[in-house]
């Protein structure tokens, strides 16, 4: 039987793997790694860019707050006056923790992975609101270029610490790109402000021993993969039914693999079942077939929102590969 | 090309800088105040139909819908009357339990766009403060209630059953929503649905004049 790292590569090379790809299994996430400050249940919080996060109880995750008492950028031309970015951590304390679990992985079963969030695209609107960022890309796009290579400079600066430290085989990269029906912005828009950040990104890391990018969108993004394919992504991770997978994956899976097809809003909710999970389940391993492709809920992480899905998840896809391998 | 021309394709093109010129040229040209105001209502209709079919974006809805807005402004004393809209008030939230805005906030701007008055009551919207709203406001027309979340349908169907149970009349409810279907918008009692910001305007007229 293959490692989970060699069907990995299997599935998404177009080779011949011998089991469907559970999930989140060929990635061992350190999430030691100091991240800086982020918004837990029932918490509010401020993080190292001033940006205050809630997470009220009983929700499923954090927002950020911009009432006029909390945004933090309100006129894209001050951005230097208002934007500082933290200092990134850099004592071996610090990393400790992320540096035993690395190390005390089996790099032959699984990948070494670290995580990354928020994205760039995400930074801005964190920083700014969302109707203010998308706006300003249109009326002050040279601060807008200007931001994004500071927030790239940031983002690298972290690179650097973090892969002297955990030596990392691939990188899960967190930057939601779009509503469940579209991209947020145009595919030229994207091209013009994103692509050359996530390429100065992502180049690094596969210039210093990651093998494997896998972004996660839970979203639709089927007008971007020429630019996730340009940008160097291995594995678009949370595409999600609007995007037609099938067809992305006969266009595009030579190119770039895809992580999803099951929405967690119809099998991770309240009132789930194991026959709900298994249904879905076995409708995206059929219609996306053996190769390029690995079955599991669009939702980020190796969790699910409510006790139990995941593993009913898992369960599912251990079926589908009996049924279907 | 006229004035009032003039002024819908900048309008459609995001231009908020050139717009409020443009509307005083047209006001000197001797348009009707009225007239460009419907003239900039068109373009943003054909802003939502462009948006519903994929062909532009938000920053694109967002911009074109700032330059109505600089337009409006220059409008504003001359319109007759107290101001109100002739299409009425909507009332636009979020429903409790969820704090997802960029939606509502879209859906709120279009149906602004095409001649509401909006009452926008925020995100985490329970039913209560929805009924207190239409009673508070006149000439409502149009609720509209808006979810993101699978988890938060529970609270959509709440809010529609108490604003239907509340015995005020006058206006319709639409609700709308990345997990919402016509079908769960028909069972929840709702007199409408839609899809996306662009569809929600049309929607709202529609049902405001019936």
């Amino acid at each position: 039987m293959l490692t989970k790292r060699q069907n990995l590569m299997e599935t998404i090379k177009g080779g011949k793997p011998d089991r469907f790809v559970k999930q989140y299994e060929f990635m061992n996430l350190i999430l030691e790694a100091p991240m800086g400050a982020m918004v837990g249940p029932g918490q509010t919080i401020k993080n190292g860019w001033g940006i205050t996060f809630t997470w009220p109880e009983g929700q499923l995750g954090g927002f950020p707050i911009h009432d006029a008492a909390h945004k933090v950028l309100k006129d894209i031309t001050e951005w230097r006056k208002y934007v500082k970015a933290p200092a990134v951590e850099t004592s071996d304390e610090a990393w400790a923790p992320a540096v035993a679990h690395a190390n005390a992985v089996d790099r032959n079963e699984e990948f070494v992975t670290a995580f990354v969030a928020p994205g760039i695209f995400e930074m801005t609107h964190h920083l700014m609101g969302m109707e203010d960022a998308l706006m300003a890309l249109y009326e002050e796009p040279e601060d807008m270029h200007d931001l994004i290579d500071y927030l790239v400079d940031y983002e690298l600066a972290y690179a650097k610490v973090m892969v002297d430290h955990i030596h990392p085989d691939a990188i899960f990269h967190h930057d939601d790109w779009g509503s469940q029906r579209s991209s947020f912005v145009s595919p030229e828009m994207f091209e013009e402000f994103f692509v050359p950040a996530y390429k100065k990104i992502y180049g690094f890391y596969k210039d210093n021993g990651v093998e494997l990018i896998v972004h996660h969108s839970d979203s639709y993004a089927a007008n971007l993969v020429p630019a996730m394919i340009e940008m160097g992504i291995d594995i678009w991770q949370g595409v999600m039914t609007t995007n037609n997978v099938p067809e992305l994956i006969k266009k595009y899976g030579k190119q770039i693999s895809f992580m999803g097809d099951i929405d967690s809003g119809v099998i991770d909710f309240a009132g789930w079942t194991p026959e709900i999970v298994a249904e879905y389940t076995e409708k995206a391993c059929k219609q996306c077939g053996k190769l390029y492709f690995i079955p599991g809920a669009s939702h980020g992480l190796n969790f699910g929102c409510y006790p139990g899905v995941y593993e009913s998840n898992d369960e599912a896809i251990d079926k589908m590969s009996k049924e279907m391998f | 090309m006229s004035k009032i021309d003039e002024v819908k394709a900048k309008v459609e093109a995001g231009k908020s800088k050139l717009v409020p010129g443009l509307v005083q040229e047209a006001l000197d040209a001797g348009n009707t105040p009225q007239d460009i105001l419907d003239a900039m209502v068109a373009s943003m209709g054909v802003i939502g139909e462009k948006f519903s079919t994929g062909e532009i974006f938000v920053p694109e809805m967002l911009v074109a819908a700032k330059a109505m807005s600089k337009g409006v402004d220059v409008l504003k004393p001359h319109l007759a009357g107290d101001g109100s809209s002739k299409l009425g008030t909507c009332i636009i939230g979020t429903v409790e339990g969820d704090l997802h805005d960029i939606g509502k906030n879209l859906v709120s701007l279009m149906i602004e766009s095409a001649g509401f008055d909006i009452v926008d009551l925020g995100v985490d919207v329970p039913a209560e403060k929805f009924i207190e709203a239409i009673k508070e406001n006149t000439n409502v027309k149009i609720v509209a209630c808006s979810g993101l979340l699978t988890s938060t349908m529970p609270a959509m169907r709440k809010t529609v059953a108490a604003i239907n149970a509340s015995g005020l009349t006058g206006f319709k409810v639409i609700v709308g929503g990345a997990p919402v279907t016509p079908e769960f918008a028909a069972e929840i009692g709702a007199d409408g649905f839609a899809l996306d910001a662009g569809t929600a305007a049309v929607k709202a007229k529609e049902l405001a004049a019936a």
